[in-house]
């Protein structure tokens, strides 16, 4: 299983995303991104990250994502 | 029956309703919650709700923008053709993705009474540190001002096709110009070029370049091209998308080092749209 940094790695190979606090801001990731990631997340965990949870707060940083997968049946 | 949007979480709850169901789930609806805002405030944004699939559809001077959420790709045939919009208004839709996963898609679009209208390709150009300016002679690039929007407008809605590549509302201009993302370069106080962009921290994208006819071979467009890179000069990764069609902008692009990443943006129209 891949880490939730590794996933992010392989969308955007050009960004650390260790050093950011706040992906969205910084542009790390932009929309159509967002959804990848959610995809990936989804099949990498065996999840449904539900519609209603997919606002930027939940993605600011490797912590609120990895909050978001825990809240949603994730093992990480 | 489609009903007006009045609220984000409406749209979150309708990706939800989908997402709830799903077996394979698809969409094209990748707004920025800023964007969802903005339809919403300003009445654009309505949707239909179906058993396994909900579509949004945003209304663009006069036509209809198709964005869905479906369990699997069919429940997007069988409830996208129960939405009498699509048979009876001007719609068009886009399919974002690699060329390779986009024609299943594509089909189920088809099947539905789209057919395939332009293609769009995404170019990318890594930021460099000390951008040094592009030569352009005594043309100087300013940033526009409130009083330049309406011929702004006018400008990018002469050279652009509403259908294929999104153009903005006077509102959208009004904002952008007020964020100082337009840059313009002005003969005689008339706008002859301009720079349409979105920064958003280390990332920018080029929405719209474009020199009115009179002035091509004046280096307007190159001017605006240097000042932008001036300008955004934290920026590290820089993304525009360009009709696949037009080589002649390719090109240029390609000269300030934009290249193809392989992402592409498929339009599609439904039979109304000449």
């Amino acid at each position: 299983m891949k880490s939730v940094a590794e996933i992010l790695k392989e969308i955007r190979p050009e960004f650390d995303f260790t050093n950011s606090t706040d992906f969205l801001a910084d542009g790390l990731l932009d929309s159509f991104d967002m959804m990848v990631l959610v995809s990936a997340l989804d099949k990498n965990y065996g999840i449904s990250i539900p519609g209603t949870d997919i606002v930027p707060e939940n993605f600011q940083n490797l912590q609120t994502i990895e909050t978001l997968l825990c809240k949603n049946g994730a093992r990480l | 029956m489609i009903s007006q949007v009045h609220t984000v979480e409406e749209v979150l709850e309708g990706i939800q309703h989908a997402k709830a169901k799903a077996t394979d789930f698809r969409t094209n609806f990748f707004p920025v919650q800023a964007r969802i805002q903005a339809w919403v405030s300003h009445g654009e944004l309505w949707r239909a709700a179906r058993e396994s699939a909900t579509f949004f559809l945003r209304k663009d001077r006069d036509f209809w923008h198709f964005y869905f959420c479906a369990a699997s790709p069919m429940a997007l045939e069988r409830e996208a053709a129960t939405v009498a919009e699509l048979k009876t208004e001007r719609v068009v839709t886009d399919l974002v993705g690699r060329e390779s996963e986009l024609s299943d898609p594509v089909a189920s679009l088809q099947s539905v009474g789209f057919r395939e209208y332009a293609r769009l390709r995404r170019l990318v150009r890594a930021g460099r540190a000390g951008e040094s300016p592009f030569a352009t002679g005594d043309v100087l690039a300013d940033w526009a001002e409130e009083s330049d929007c309406a011929s702004l407008l006018r400008l990018i809605e002469s050279a652009f096709d509403p259908y294929a590549e999104q153009l903005p509302t006077l509102y959208e201009v009004e904002a952008a110009v007020r964020q100082q993302q337009v840059l313009v370069v002005k003969y005689n106080r008339e706008v002859a070029g301009s720079l349409f962009f979105e920064t958003q921290g280390f990332a920018s994208t080029v929405r719209f370049w474009v020199v009115a006819e009179e002035y091509r071979a004046l280096r307007v467009g190159s001017a605006l091209m240097s000042a932008y890179f001036k300008s955004q000069n934290t920026v590290r990764r820089f993304t525009l998308w360009v009709n696949a069609c037009n080589t002649n902008a390719i090109q240029k692009y390609g000269h300030y080092g934009y290249a193809p990443d392989g992402l592409v943006d498929h339009v599609l129209a439904n039979q109304t749209i000449p």
